[in-house]
Order: C-alpha cells, then sequence, then structure tokens
C-alpha cells in the first residue's frame, strides 16, 4: 500500500531545559505490520522537537525527557499518545482511523484536518482516481462523493463534463462548481468557439497524475469563504509536491483499448426487417387510411421502395401484394453495406508520465511531463495532449518561502458534431439514417456517392476526406507564493496567479464539402485567449492559549481580472483543396473583440477549539463584481459551523462499541453571479450590418438592479466509528434555500423583447448523503474494505415570477430535446408536455389522456383520451431527479496483489429519449433507420398488444411528440472501474535497480445493469439522451514503475 | 513579459484607482441603449439597423414571403416535412406552430422604430433638428407603418371584413418591460397606418434610394393600404401619382427575365438588400426554399407552383414570365420551380444563390393597383383599368390586349398572380376579394390526408388569421382573453 504523504513542518524551536536520553523506534501498521514513513513524532508539550519516520519506518530522536509524551502521527491512523517511561526504544503500532480525523485536507485558503473542520468537504485522493484512463480527472470520481453528481456530455474524447453538487441551485446562472488549483480559482468549462461542433474541455489541461488530492466543499462553512461563487461547492485541486528524501523518479506508461460502446445504444433492426418496415408504412397508409385495395397499397409502397433504392441497386417487389412476398432483388441484392465499420473503430489511448521529485529542509519539487493521445471510437475523433508541470518551493532563511507551481499544456481534439444534425452526426447516421442498403459508390459507375441520400445524411466515406475540424489549446497556469512567518503565530502568504488557455480553432470545408459547396470552400480560424489574473493575500494567526483553547484567524483580500480575446479570420472562396489556409480564399471576413470581467473581495474567518472536543468557525466575505450594477454589486457572504467531538467526552469511554463520533453543524450564505458579464446594462448592439452598412439596433432590456443569486444552506453532520473503527461512516443532512434566482422572465413580445433577466426565483435543495466504510478484513497479508456512498437529493422549485409556469427546454446541442417546466412546489427537472396513453389494441394507433374537459375519443384506464395530441393538455409526465444514487467501492489486497472495484449507481428518476423520436417513429420519418427496439414492439395485426403504435404513413406531422412516451427509468448499476494491479515484490525489483514496479489492469464500464436496455444509462446533466456519441468499454494495461 | 506587465498593470491599478473603477468592466461591441442615438449619423445607423431587421428569416427575408402564396394558393408542397409545410396545411395553433416569429419579429422592429423615433424627438427638442434627421423619421414612420400593416392583416380580419374585430396592439413608443398591452381595433390600426403614412410622406426624399423607403415607396404602401381599406379613388390617385412622376419605369419584356439577375431594377421601388454575411440564410433562404430539389447541394424542393397557377400561366405557353421558371421535381415538363430569388443562371442578383435580394414593392404592382382601382371607382373608369393591366398584360404576347368591354377584375388579380408569384401577395388578395382558395394537395407525394383545413377554404374558416402564440398569452394575461376566435 502507497502511503499518502504529509509532512507537518516544525519549524518552531524551542529550547527544551533538561538534555536527557534519544530514543529510537519503529513505526507500522496494525493491519498489515508494515512500516509507515514520515509519520510525524512529536514530543508533547515542548513544540519543535519532532522527527518523521524514514522509509522504513524508523525514527531517532534525542534529548527527550525520561518522563516525557511522544505524539505520533499519520495520516489515516489514529494519533498516539506515549509516554517515555525511561524507555529508549519505543515501537508504535498505528491503527487506521476510520473518521480519519487527522487527515489532513486543503479547504478554501489553506488546509484542515477531518477531526477540526466544521464544514462539509470530501476528499478523492490521487490513489484513488490514478488507474482509470482518463483525459480529465473528473470522469475518474463518479460515485465516490456523495452529493456530487457527474455527467458526460458526450463519449467523445476531450468532451467538456458537467458537475452538479447537491443539485441543481440555479435556473439562469450557472450550476457548475468553482474550480480552484493550487490555491486560486481557475479557468473551466468548454474554450472553444467553435459552437456545437464539439466542445473542448480545458479541464483535460490538467494532468491527472499531476493530482494530489481533490477536494470538494459542500456546504455553506467549506465554500463561503468563495463567497458570490460558492453556490454550486467548490472543487479544491492540489497538485504534488515533492517529499523529503531521495529523489523519486516515476514512469508510468498505459494502452487502453475501447473495442465497443458499454451498451446497446439503439441497435438497428436488420436491412431486411427495414426494408419491411418500409413497406409497412405505406402499404399501411394505403389499406387502413385510405381504402386502397391491397394491390394498390402494395404498388404505392413499392414504388417508394423502388423509387429510393433502385438506384442504389435493389429491386422491389411483391407478387401477392402483401408483405409475406416482399422480395429484394437487383444488382446489389443480399449484400449490404456495413456503415458502423466506416465510422467507428477501436479506440486506443495510450499516456506516458514521467515524474521527478524531492525535497530537503529547505526546498521541495515535483516535475512532470506526460504525453496521452488517443484516437477516438468515431473515426474523425482524437486528442493529442502535452504537458509539462514544475511545482518548486525554497525555503530563504527561517521566514520567508517560495513556491511556483507552472503548468504548461498543448492538448488537440478532434470531433464530430454531437447535436441532432443529420448531415454531420456520425453516430446518428450510423443509427438512423445510413440504410445499409446506401453505398458509398454508384453501383452502376462505381464513382463516389456524393448526392444527400433520401434520409439526408452524407456519404461519410466520401465526405470524410474534404473537411476537418480541430480544436488546439495552450495553457498556461502559473503562479508564485510567498509565505512569510511574521512571527511564529502570525504567516503572511501572497499568492500571484496567471492563468492563460489560449485556443486555436479550426474548420475547413473542401469546395466538395455539402457546407462548402455554396461558397467554394470555406476556412475558419477562431482564436480565443483567456487570461485569469488573480492575486490573493492573506494574514494568519494561530494561537494556543492556555494548552486548551486554539485560535485561528484569517484575513485576506483578492483581486481577479478576466479577459477573453476573441479574434476569428474566415475565408470562402478557395482555390486549391490542397491550401487548408485563410491566406488563401478569394473572400475574407474577420472578426474580433474581447470581453471580460473583475472582481474584488475581501474575507476574513475565525477558528476556535476549545480541548480537542468543541470547534467553532465563521467566516465573512465581501465581494464586488463587474458583473453588476453599481447599486448593487457588493455583497456581503458568510457561514457559522460547530462541531463537538462526543467520544472525547467522558461519558463515552464505557460505550465500547462506539470508537468515535462527531457531530457538526453550519449555516451560511454564499452566492452565484450571473452568467452574463453585462446582464445588467441595456445595450445597442451593432450586429445588424446593413447592405455592408453598419446598422445597430436596441438588443436588451435590462434590470439594471439585476444582483447575485444566494444560497441559504444549513448542514448537519453525524461522523461516527463502531467496533474500532472497523466500520465508518459520515451521515449528513442538508438544506439550501437559493433565493433571487435570476430569470428569464417571459414578457410581452409587444415589447419588442420576449424575456427579461430578473432575480426572482427560489429553488430549494434538501437531501441526506450517507457516506460509509467498512474494513471487512484485516488480516497481515490480506484485507478487504469496503465503502459506499448514497444521496438523495429533493430539488425544488419553491418560487416564481408571478406564480407563473417557465416552459424550458433542454439546451443541450440547441435541438430542443426535452421540455421541461419550473412550476411552483414541482421538480427542478420536471418533464412537461403530452400525456401519452399508450397504443389501443383494437387500432394500433397512438392514444393521448386529455387532461382536460373536452369531449374524449375513448377512455383508457378509467381516464378520458383522445386519438389528437394537440387536444390533450401538457402536465407534467415525470422526473429526471433520481430518488438515490452513488457508488460501491471495494478493495482486496493480498501480498503485492490489489483488486479494487468501484460501481455508480442511480435508483428511481427518469431519463428522457430524444433519439427515439428518430429511431423509433410512427412513420412521419418514413426514409430513416429504425431501431430492433421499435421494430420488436410496433404493432401489427398479429401483435396486438404492443408497446407503440402502427407504423403507417399518413400524415405530414410528427405525432411522435417529446411526450411521456418517450420518458424511462433511469435505474442503473455499473461496474464504472475494476482494477488488478500487483506490486512486484521490492526484493525483486531491488535487484534490477528499481524502487518499486506495479502492473495493472484497469476495466472501464465493463458491466452495466440498467432498467432501460435501449441506451445507455449515464446521461446528461438535464437526464436527457439524444445524439451524443456514448461512453464505450475500455480495457487499460498499465504499468508504474520508480527509481 | 506580458504576464509581468499584466502583473504591474494591474498591481498599480489596484493600489491607485478606486475599487469602483476596477470594477467598471464595458463591453467592446456593444454600447449603452440609453446614449446609443445622439445625432444624425447614430440615426442613420439605427436606420440601417430595422432595415436589415426587416430581411430576418420571420418576415420579409423568407417567412412573410411564403406566407403570401403558401396560404394563396398559388404554392404547392411536394413531399411532408421539409419545412414550413404548416404554412401550407394551416395546422396552427397557440401552442404549435403559431409562427409567433411574426409577431415577435415585427414588434422588435417596431421597437427599433419607436425608439428612433423617441429618439430623434429629443433631439428636435434640443433644437438640433436637421433635413436628414427628418429624412430617418420619415422612414422610420414608413416602416412602421409598413410593418403595422403586415401584421394586421396576419392577425386581424381583413378591413372589409369586420374592421371593428381585434387587430394588434398599438405601440408607438418604447414600452417599459412589464407592460400588458391589448388589442386595437382593425380600424384604429389602419387608421394609425395612414397617420404615420401621411405624416411621413412629406419628409421623405423623391429621389430613388436603392435599398431604403423613400416617398414613393411610403405612397405605394399607401397605395395598398388604400386599396385594402376599399378607398380606391385614393388608391388609383396614390399609384398614378407614382407611375406619372416616379423615378421608375417597366421592365420591356426583354429585361424582365435579366432584371432578377440585378439589383435595383428600374420597378424597385422598394427592394431589401440581402448581402452575404448579413441576412443571406443560405440553404435556408427564400431562394432555396422555391428551388427544385437537388438543383444545387441542400436545394430541398420546399414549395413548387400549384396547378392552378401552371394552368393560369399556360393561356400562353409564350409568356416572358415563363423564363423564371423552372422544371420540378415531379416531372420536367411541369415548371413550378422559381427563380426568383436564386437567378435564372443560379448567381443570384450578385453571384450568390441565396443572398438575393428581396424586391418588396415594383412598379408592376403599382400598376395592378392602380388597374383594380379604377375598375372598381364607384363609377369604373374600365379605360385606365385596361390600360394599365394592358402594360403588364404584355409580357403575355400570345394574349390579346383588354380593352374597356373585356376588362374585368378577374383578369387583374389573374395577372397580379403572374407577375407577383412569390412575391407574398397573393393570399391577402384573396381575403380582401372574399375569393375562394383552392390548394393543390394531389402534388403531394406520397399522398397525404390535410386535417386541419379542407381542400378549399374561404374567409369564414377561423384559421386565415394566425393564433396569438400561447407565449404572449401566458406573459401578457392582459391579452390572454383576446385570442382570435377558434383557436
Amino acid at each position: 500500500m502507497k502511503k499518502l504523504i504529509f509532512i507537518v513542518l516544525s519549524v518552531f524551536l524551542v529550547n527544551a531545559g533538561m538534555a536527557q536520553t534519544q530514543v529510537t523506534g519503529t513505526v507500522t501498521a496494525t493491519e498489515d505490520g508494515s512500516p509507515i514513513p514520515y509519520a510525524v513524532v512529536l514530543l508533547k508539550g515542548s513544540r519543535g522537537v519532532g522527527t518523521n519516520t524514514d522509509a522504513d519506518g524508523h525514527y531517532s530522536l534525542s534529548n527527550i525527557p525520561s518522563d516525557g509524551v511522544l505524539v505520533f502521527s499519520y495520516v489515516g491512523y489514529k494519533t498516539q499518545e506515549i509516554p517515555v517511561a525511561g524507555r529508549t526504544v519505543i515501537n508504535v503500532e498505528m491503527a487506521t482511523d476510520a473518521l480519519a480525523l487527522d487527515e489532513v485536507i486543503v479547504v478554501a485558503y489553506g488546509t484542515s484536518t477531518r477531526g477540526t473542520f466544521t464544514g462539509a468537504a470530501s476528499v478523492v485522493k490521487a490513489d484513488a482516481i490514478r488507474d482509470v484512463p482518463t483525459l480529465s480527472f473528473e470522469n475518474a470520481m463518479g460515485g465516490k462523493i456523495a452529493g456530487m453528481q457527474i455527467t458526460t456530455l458526450s463519449g467523445q474524447a476531450g468532451s467538456t463534463s458537467s458537475i452538479r453538487v447537491r443539485g441543481i441551485g440555479s435556473m439562469n446562472a450557472s450550476n457548475e462548481p468553482l474550480y480552484v488549483v493550487d490555491g486560486v480559482p481557475v479557468i473551466s468549462g468548454n474554450v472553444t468557439q467553435m459552437g456545437i461542433y464539439t466542445s473542448n474541455n480545458v479541464m483535460s489541461t490538467i494532468n491527472p497524475n499531476d493530482i494530489e488530492s481533490i477536494t470538494v466543499l459542500k456546504d455553506a462553512a467549506a465554500s463561503s469563504l468563495y463567497g458570490s461563487r460558492a453556490a454550486n461547492g467548490v472543487i479544491v485541486i492540489t497538485t504534488k509536491q515533492g517529499k523529503q528524501g531521495k529523489p523519486v523518479i516515476s514512469f508510468k506508461s498505459s494502452v487502453g483499448l475501447t473495442p465497443s460502446f458499454a451498451t446497446d445504444n439503439y441497435e438497428t433492426a436488420s436491412p431486411e426487417d427495414q426494408v419491411r418496415l418500409y413497406y409497412e408504412n405505406f402499404w399501411n397508409a394505403g389499406v387502413y387510411s385510405y381504402g386502397d385495395t391491397y394491390e394498390e397499397a402494395s404498388e404505392s409502397a413499392l414504388y417508394q421502395l423502388n423509387r429510393r433504392f433502385k438506384k442504389h441497386g435493389y429491386i422491389f417487389t411483391a407478387p401477392d401484394n402483401t408483405i409475406n412476398s416482399l422480395t429484394i432483388s437487383g444488382e446489389r441484392a443480399g449484400k449490404y453495406f456495413d456503415w458502423e465499420k466506416e465510422l467507428f473503430r477501436t479506440a486506443v489511448y495510450q499516456s506516458y508520465d514521467l515524474s521527478v521529485s524531492g525535497a530537503t529542509e529547505s526546498s521541495s519539487y515535483y516535475t512532470s511531463f506526460s504525453y496521452t493521445n488517443e484516437l477516438g471510437r468515431s473515426v474523425i475523433n482524437s486528442f493529442n495532449r502535452i504537458t509539462g508541470r514544475i511545482n518548486f518551493s525554497q525555503k530563504i532563511g527561517k521566514f520567508i518561502e517560495f513556491t511556483t507551481n507552472v503548468n504548461l499544456s498543448n492538448s488537440g481534439k478532434e470531433g464530430f458534431n454531437d447535436s441532432r444534425s443529420t448531415g454531420n452526426n456520425y453516430f446518428m447516421q450510423s443509427r438512423n439514417l445510413l440504410w445499409p442498403l446506401y453505398w458509398p459508390t454508384d453501383y452502376q459507375t462505381g464513382e463516389p456517392w456524393t448526392s444527400r441520400f433520401g434520409s439526408y445524411a452524407y456519404n461519410p466515406v466520401y465526405y470524410n476526406d474534404q473537411w476537418e475540424n480541430s480544436s488546439k489549446t495552450l495553457r498556461l497556469l502559473a503562479n508564485e507564493t510567498v509565505t512569510v512567518t511574521i512571527l511564529p503565530e502570525l504567516i503572511f502568504k501572497s499568492i500571484l496567479s496567471y492563468d492563460n488557455a489560449n485556443t486555436a480553432d479550426h474548420l475547413y470545408f473542401s469546395p466538395l464539402h455539402f457546407s462548402g459547396s455554396n461558397v467554394n470552400g470555406s476556412i475558419t480560424e477562431s482564436n480565443t485567449n483567456i487570461n485569469k489574473l488573480v492575486s490573493s493575500t492573506t494574514l494568519n494567526y494561530n494561537k494556543e492559549i492556555a494548552s486548551q483553547h486554539n485560535v485561528s484567524i484569517l484575513l485576506g483580500w483578492e483581486a481577479e481580472r478576466n479577459i477573453t480575446d476573441y479574434q476569428r479570420a474566415s475565408g470562402t472562396n478557395l482555390p486549391t483543396s490542397a491550401l487548408h489556409t485563410v491566406a488563401t480564399a478569394g473572400k475574407l471576413d474577420a472578426n474580433a473583440y474581447y470581453w471580460g470581467n473583475t472582481m474584488l473581495s475581501m474575507l476574513s474567518r475565525a477558528e476556535y477549539d476549545y480541548n480537542d472536543k468543541y470547534y467553532a468557525s465563521a467566516s465573512f466575505r465581501r465581494d464586488g463584481s463587474s458583473r453588476l450594477g453599481p447599486e448593487t454589486r457588493w455583497g456581503n457572504f458568510w457561514s457559522l459551523a460547530a462541531s463537538w467531538r462526543i467520544d472525547q467526552e467522558a461519558f463515552m469511554d464505557n460505550v465500547g462499541v462506539i470508537s468515535g463520533l462527531r457531530l457538526r453543524a453550519s449555516y451560511g450564505v454564499n452566492g452565484t453571479l450571473p452568467s452574463a458579464n453585462y446582464g445588467w446594462r441595456s445595450l445597442t448592439s451593432y450586429t445588424s450590418k446593413y447592405m455592408e452598412e453598419p446598422g445597430g439596433g436596441v438588443s436588451t432590456a435590462a434590470d439594471a438592479n439585476l444582483s447575485w443569486e444566494t444560497s441559504y444552506t444549513y448542514n448537519i453532520a453525524l461522523e461516527f466509528g463502531l467496533l474500532d473503527d472497523r466500520i465508518g461512516g459520515t451521515v449528513e443532512f442538508f438544506s439550501r434555500d437559493s433565493k433571487d434566482l435570476l430569470q428569464d422572465v417571459p414578457i410581452s413580445m409587444v415589447t419588442g423583447f420576449s424575456s427579461t433577466l430578473k432575480n426572482v426565483g427560489e429553488i430549494n435543495n434538501r437531501g441526506i448523503e450517507l457516506e460509509l466504510y467498512g474494513d471487512i478484513m484485516r488480516r497481515s497479508d490480506f484485507t478487504w474494505t469496503a465503502g459506499l456512498t448514497a444521496s438523495h437529493v429533493k430539488s425544488t422549485v419553491t418560487k416564481l415570477y408571478g406564480g407563473q409556469d417557465i416552459i424550458w427546454w433542454d439546451p443541450t446541442g440547441d435541438d430542443n430535446r426535452a421540455r421541461f417546466i419550473y412550476r411552483e412546489g414541482e421538480s427542478t427537472l420536471a418533464l412537461y408536455g403530452p400525456e401519452w396513453a399508450g397504443v389501443e389494441d383494437e387500432t394500433g394507433k397512438n392514444v393521448w389522456f386529455l387532461n382536460n374537459d373536452e369531449t374524449p375519443d375513448l377512455t383508457v384506464d378509467g381516464r378520458p383520451a383522445t386519438y389528437d395530441y394537440t387536444n390533450a393538455d401538457h402536465v407534467i409526465f415525470g422526473d429526471i431527479h433520481p430518488w438515490l444514487f452513488g457508488g460501491l467501492n471495494t478493495d482486496f489486497n493480498w501480498k503485492g496483489l490489489g483488486l479494487s472495484l468501484n460501481f455508480a449507481y442511480k435508483l428511481g428518476g427518469n431519463t428522457f429519449d430524444f433519439a427515439g423520436k428518430d429511431c423509433n417513429d410512427d412513420g412521419y420519418y418514413w426514409e430513416r433507420i429504425m431501431s430492433q427496439w421499435a421494430y420488436d414492439n410496433r404493432w401489427t395485426p398479429e401483435n396486438t398488444n404492443s408497446l407503440y403504435p402502427q407504423r403507417v404513413a399518413i400524415d405530414m406531422q410528427d405525432v411522435n411528440q417529446r411526450s411521456s412516451r418517450h420518458m424511462h427509468p433511469a435505474d442503473y448499476l455499473r461496474l464504472k472501474s475494476i482494477t488488478l494491479g500487483y506490486t512486484i515484490p521490492s526484493d525483486i525489483v531491488s535487484k534490477i535497480k528499481l524502487s518499486g514496479v506495479r502492473l495493472y489492469f484497469n476495466g472501464a464500464n465493463l458491466w452495466t445493469l440498467a432498467a432501460h436496455k435501449v441506451y445507455d444509462p449515464e446521461v446528461n446533466e438535464y437526464g436527457t439522451r439524444g445524439w451524443e456519441l456514448p461512453i464505450g468499454k475500455t480495457y487499460t494495461f498499465g504499468i508504474e514503475a520508480s527509481f | 513579459m506580458k504576464k509581468i506587465t499584466t502583473i504591474i498593470t494591474v498591481l498599480s491599478i489596484l493600489l491607485l484607482a478606486s475599487c469602483e473603477d476596477f470594477l467598471e468592466v464595458k463591453p467592446s461591441n456593444y454600447a449603452a441603449a440609453e446614449t446609443s442615438i445622439t445625432n444624425e449619423a447614430d440615426a442613420e445607423v439605427a436606420i440601417n439597423g430595422l432595415m436589415r431587421k426587416m430581411t430576418s428569416s420571420n418576415y420579409y427575408g423568407r417567412n412573410f414571403v411564403i406566407y403570401g402564396d403558401a396560404k394563396g394558393g398559388d404554392f404547392a408542397l411536394r413531399s411532408q416535412g421539409r419545412g414550413l409545410d404548416a404554412l401550407y396545411t394551416f395546422n396552427h395553433s397557440a401552442t404549435s406552430n403559431s409562427y409567433s416569429g411574426f409577431w415577435s419579429q415585427i414588434y422588435h422592429n417596431i421597437l427599433q422604430a419607436n425608439n428612433l423615433l423617441a429618439n430623434i424627438a429629443k433631439i428636435e427638442e434640443a433644437g438640433n433638428a436637421t433635413d436628414d434627421l427628418n429624412e430617418f423619421k420619415g422612414q422610420a414612420l414608413t416602416a412602421r407603418a409598413l410593418m403595422y400593416f403586415d401584421l394586421v392583416r396576419m392577425y386581424g380580419k381583413p378591413y372589409n371584413m369586420d374592421k371593428a374585430s381585434f387587430g394588434v396592439p398599438l405601440i408607438l413608443e418604447p414600452l417599459d418591460a412589464s407592460a400588458q398591452p391589448t388589442r386595437a381595433s382593425v380600424e384604429a390600426v389602419y387608421g394609425q397606418i395612414m397617420d404615420d403614412l401621411t405624416a411621413g410622406a412629406p419628409l421623405l426624399s423623391t429621389s430613388a434610394e436603392d435599398g431604403y423607403l423613400n416617398y414613393y415607396a411610403n405612397l405605394a404602401i399607401q397605395a395598398r393600404v388604400n386599396l385594402f381599406m376599399e378607398n380606391y379613388t385614393a388608391a388609383l390617385a396614390d399609384a398614378e401619382e407614382i407611375i406619372n412622376d416616379g423615378p421608375y419605369s417597366l421592365y420591356s419584356n426583354e429585361e424582365w427575365i435579366d432584371s432578377w439577375s440585378n439589383e435595383f431594377g428600374s420597378e424597385s421601388i422598394l427592394e431589401l438588400g440581402i448581402y452575404p454575411d448579413e441576412a443571406d440564410l443560405g440553404r435556408g433562404s427564400l431562394g432555396f426554399y422555391l428551388l427544385r430539389l437537388g438543383t444545387v447541394k441542400n436545394a430541398m424542393g420546399w414549395f413548387m407552383a400549384s396547378d392552378y397557377w401552371i394552368n393560369r400561366m399556360s393561356e400562353d405557353l409564350t409568356d416572358v414570365r415563363w423564363g423564371i421558371m423552372d422544371y420540378d421535381e415531379s416531372s420536367t415538363e411541369r415548371f413550378g420551380s422559381c427563380r426568383k430569388y436564386a437567378g435564372v443562371d443560379l448567381a443570384g442578383d450578385k453571384g450568390s444563390t441565396s443572398a438575393v435580394n428581396v424586391k418588396l414593392i415594383r412598379l408592376s404592382e403599382i400598376y395592378l393597383i392602380a388597374a383594380e382601382s379604377a375598375l372598381a371607382l364607384p363609377t369604373p373608369d374600365r379605360v385606365k383599368a385596361a390600360g394599365y393591366l394592358n402594360q403588364i398584360r404584355k409580357r403575355s404576347p400570345a394574349l390579346a390586349p383588354a380593352d374597356e368591354t373585356t376588362v374585368t377584375l378577374d383578369m387583374i388579380i389573374d395577372e397580379k398572380s403572374k407577375e407577383l408569384f412569390a412575391e407574398g401577395h397573393r393570399y391577402f388578395d384573396m381575403l380582401r376579394l372574399n375569393r375562394t382558395i383552392e390548394f393543390n394537395d394531389e402534388f403531394i407525394t406520397p399522398a397525404v390526408v390535410i386535417i386541419h383545413r379542407d381542400k378549399t377554404i374561404t374567409r369564414d374558416f377561423y384559421k386565415i388569421i394566425l393564433p396569438i402564440s400561447q407565449a404572449e398569452l401566458d406573459a401578457n394575461p392582459a391579452i390572454a382573453s383576446q385570442q382570435n376566435p377558434g383557436y
């Protein structure tokens, strides 16, 4: 087991009056007897006398009074106090601490230990994510932290993730948490300006291997120090530092293969069945709707089939005028084209990491270099990255320390459009548009097929060579910290951070490409340069009074400036397909402007603890932001918290079962700023050029008194350890009232606008979180541990402008994939639309519940229903939020062999299937491929008790509305990750001059159990499934070696 | 180096300037709305903006033009689901296919006109009026009148059918975001339209203004409005003033086809500029909507001429106007695809298939208004009617010219359909004249049943006007009780 390292620097030297004996010994772990390196050994009561154990767990202390008491501590283990009692050798066995109360955690503006921290925070250590092949750390955290939901917007390499900490607290502003790296807020989210083509996640510019720990700050006590940006939680990332001792050179390499998607995703019916469906569609229309004879109906259906597919080499006949005699002949009969093979491949992930780290008394360093390359499942999706990092700190004299962290990374991505785009989305094409009866070549001439297919797809085999896209990000993240120990109790710290992400997007369409043919080829180069400059200065005072009272006070101020420069140059009318540069274009176009915001803050925190039993803290922050008008821009944010170590009380001494118990509670206020930089200003825009003259117009109706959104959160938690801490855990209850929520309030369009931004809405998120940990087996050569996280969050809209409902759409991909409603008292993700009543058995028709007083056509389950969806009222028909979600982790260790399994699960709630509208259609999209699911479940005279209606092409409208028909249960259990690792025994390894070698295999998403099996149950943050690329099953083999 | 400079800059800003200055960040590509029109040059920018907004796809850039022909029976659909079907099928309700884009876009444009007028009034109050400002004021008033005329015809019943019924909210100055305006009567809206037109006319230039509204455009709109109000004497007078005094001339038969390949022809009284990188809708352009499937890549063959229009045109196979028609996907013999917005050679009027100007008011229309008005006078002037009609009718060389004995309203209306095909007029004329509209539903293949209207409709059908969208009803409870009957 790799030990996590944290070194307490003992810089305060106190002269101990009496010189006595030397004490030596070894510190080992109770669980397996292995030595604990870097454990801290201190002489109680004389601060400054102490040392760390070495790599073999040995320590040596001189000048120890024979009546002294030694304090042994180490992260994750229970601290022990042992009287010297005249001994010179003291060997100590340390037991793990389920509460891990001494574990040092990185929190807002500093560090704390679990036992003293009064807020709600969860930590994920490097170990927990190191084996997962991921481009960005978020993707490895699923199910590991209670209350946090991570969703991936696409299975494409390099895509952005979305994180929700404790529900949804905003309708209009961001719901994403604040990201803080090494003490300063950083750029996060998508950095490409290429619109819907593909997202580019800036977090993937940070090498996950450089991360030491990730802390998620969840309640107000933990996060309020980040003020107006803290309401959605804060993710605090700390990168690795050098450890005292010999320099460590580590090398890690892994290769991952993704040969398939993690689950079925709208698998298509067979080519023959597709043809039958096509015939059936028109035949049904004739026979059932127009009263045609079989002959007429068959003739019409065959006419359509032949008209569409004869040009591809297929001829259709049905001598007896029914589907039973439908035969396919023609030049290509019996042969079908496998588009899936053209569009997808086995993805290959490769990663190489090299790091060198070390530390001496006065300096420490960690440097790393990495290269990662991923060829995605889609043939036009790939990602590559080079990162370099230097973390260096140097003490100057006794009182000053400089720390520099520099991360430089260059990443590049190419991908396809994940939205519902018939021309560009390859996943949609493979499941919905590219008939196996379409071929990339014309069967008569052998030439590439270049026309648009009848289903509106294009021939990707031909067009893939006619366009290209890329999004390259160069990111420099540098911060410099100076720490001055003015007095032993008073520390001054100032951080200056410069974060620059420069993204260059490139999009080219050749004159032959369907998107470039109108303009004879087009090329666009755009450059987005995001600058973030943060200056943060704090003064920290720590004092122990009369050995029982600890007081700590933090004061600070911070300034932040964000400026984004955007430039675009584009050209059309290209001279040659060989040159893909704007310079060669016949016609040029350009755009450039910048935007940004600033913030000034003052912050403070006071902490007090008494006798290691009672803890209290308070924080206050005042923020001023340029995103708000002069009257409203300053806001105050604060928190109060307390905790009580019940287990330290005398009355607990006899309660043997309970080995640890702590209660904590907090209340506080934090905020969310509007997303828009200038939302409070009424603006005139100049985008209405007319006949090459500048044109302008009023573009917004703003409220000059716009304000931030405010969250009022309380949190109560009980932490416990049972049976000598073999079972431990935390139960946490929280409630967050988010008020003054920004709402795009609909206004009469007669005013010239359809909405205006106002602070009106209110949302409540409340829930229970459970984190459980158990040591099931504790043998010296075999350990088995298990952990569980479970969260229940109820997210409710509590107030809206004038009590009026707001109908909104899932914004993903701008394709109106699901309709939601905000209504007072209802869920924040309430699906809204007509309520589908299923299919009438006799006729195979769609039926809808009326939900109003109009005259029903029929009744279903005793309720009035109609055949015409336009007669049915829209109602809330479902909720996306799961009842419970979380993860399940278990680890087995036997000698050098380790096996760990991480599951993620969701229970209750729904997903909304937007793609089903396309591939489970009732006849409207008659030239599209249907899924096997649709084929199997449609109504036919033989299958009258069917799930879905008869397929019949009768009207020019899509009756397949966004109704409850597309809602499916969201429950799933997924083996997110399984790792089998083997650490080669050190006696073997040392023969080849290595200090450690570990081999591992990791499997990601290998097994999934889902309530609805048609598509991958891991959906986006709105619970909807569209045509974004699903995730895959990845098999990774890796080796880690250190010298 | 940049880093250090920036750091030093920020530090010095922080140390030397006040906090409030640091927190004052202004946009680089927007101006404050309150102070963006303070002089003539600003007003000109605002007029440009207004003209551009009139070319939106929700308005003259596409949908309004298609509205006029798809609903009027001159267009037919070849296939389902290609786009804007509902305009043809009348599949409208407050919640789906309400085409609220007309409502929201035109009111957004009216806001621009009102904002400009309010700011010009402020400049005038400050004693800084100029001739150019007056010109812009005249343009804003005329544009506002034109927009209300379009709105009231889409949302209100025909003037000569029920002018006391609901028109549209009449807004003449910028509104507060919380305003909840209600509908004025059709009559009141027409009254305001004429007020704006007569107030704007004397302020406007009488020379041709390519791409902008001038005096004769104002007069042409007056002629249209008068025709719809059945003020035939006034309509004839307006039309004759344009014909006699205006700087415009009819295309000769030889020029007619080429006129669609050139900007700002001699007939253009108002032509909206559609330029690349401006209002160019690309594959969603009006021109593309009328092209045969596959004529150029992405041409989907949305709207083709109906059999009835083709039959009307077939009275004379030598009609010069066949020259703008191309065969459609149903047969190489059926010339149902119109290239007025793509150019005969698909190069438009400036080399692009999609960035093609919209000729909104042409002198041909004025001749036909003159002809119709002359015939409809209390004492019909049949000589004039035949004379004006013949100037257009001569584009069908094989047809005998009309004379005072043969001229009929049908001839004039048919001529208007032929001449102004795909220019957005037919439907409004049919409603105004209370004629039955028949739809060429048989053209659709595969055959489908249209369930939202009958094959023929008259103006008694409630769906001849659009519903007010549910979004407006929800946001503006005051108007909720004023929904058009039937919806």
